[in-house]
């Protein structure tokens, strides 16, 4: 069960990282039109993005949290007696930006209301930007530590 | 308009009481994850380790609605909204550097 709960844990992920970045990348590197991939990738219309991104961020912080006891009994332990504390500390920097970012949802679900508001436009490109780190840096931080015996 | 006043307080004040929970371990709730228990509040580790994680938002939740809430009658018209990315920018920052020694042992 909680192998499956993992997999859905970085499915969800994965979609949140794609509509975060396709979001992050149209309102800080805007297309005029679509041509290649790279144009059409920041082409998108970033407004529509947010309820799924919010969305997303939930679930995938929920099934976090319903998979984060056996990680903190057995995944820790390995951590930290193969003193692998880089790896334990990029963890817990995870814990902390995601809550934060969760904190955060109410103010990005705000910022991008519509219709939208101009006065608003650096709010919205900060916050995306704050929400884009914090999702890149749970991922990679998650799939490194899910392949830590692995790997080290 | 109440959303504009309530949302950025609350964006910064969850992420200031959060960094406050975490550093002096202030948990709503406490899991006991080799037992499957909970109880309420900072409880010591029983049968193994402690998990204050869900605790700690629990708290940061909790404080940051009564902040914004009583903010209220500070911000009449409209509350700074930078403070509602700009706070918990801060906060992230601050974590790096409160979790260093793990990246420099």
């Amino acid at each position: 069960m909680v192998t499956f709960l993992l997999i859905l844990h970085g499915l969800c992920a994965v979609a949140l990282l794609g509509a975060v970045t396709h979001q992050t990348f149209a309102v800080w590197w805007p297309a005029r039109k679509a041509g290649g991939m790279p144009s059409s990738f920041r082409a998108v219309h970033a407004a529509r993005f947010t309820n799924g991104i919010i969305l997303l961020f939930l679930v995938t912080f929920i099934l976090g949290g319903v998979i984060y006891p056996p990680y903190r009994l057995a995944v820790r332990t390995y951590l930290e007696t193969a003193r692998l504390w880089t790896v334990n500390g990029s963890f817990e920097l995870k814990e902390q930006f995601v809550a934060i970012g969760l904190g955060m949802l109410p103010f990005y679900w705000h910022v991008w209301r519509q219709p939208l508001d101009e006065a608003l436009r650096g709010a919205r490109r900060a916050t995306c930007a704050l929400l884009f780190f914090a999702v890149w840096f749970g991922f990679l931080t998650g799939h490194v530590v899910n392949n830590v015996r692995g790997i080290f | 308009m109440l959303a504009a006043r309530l949302i950025p307080a609350f964006a910064a004040a969850f992420a200031l009481v959060y960094a406050i929970a975490e550093q002096f371990n202030i948990a709503l709730v406490t899991y006991h994850p080799r037992l499957g228990q909970w109880g309420w509040l900072t409880e010591a580790p029983r049968n193994g380790p402690g998990m204050y994680w869900y605790g700690w938002v629990g708290t940061a939740f909790f404080g940051a609605l009564a902040i914004a809430l009583l903010s209220l009658p500070l911000t009449r018209n409209r509350a700074p909204q930078w403070i509602g990315w700009g706070v918990p920018l801060a906060t992230m920052a601050a974590f790096v550097y409160l979790l260093r020694a793990f990246f420099f042992r």
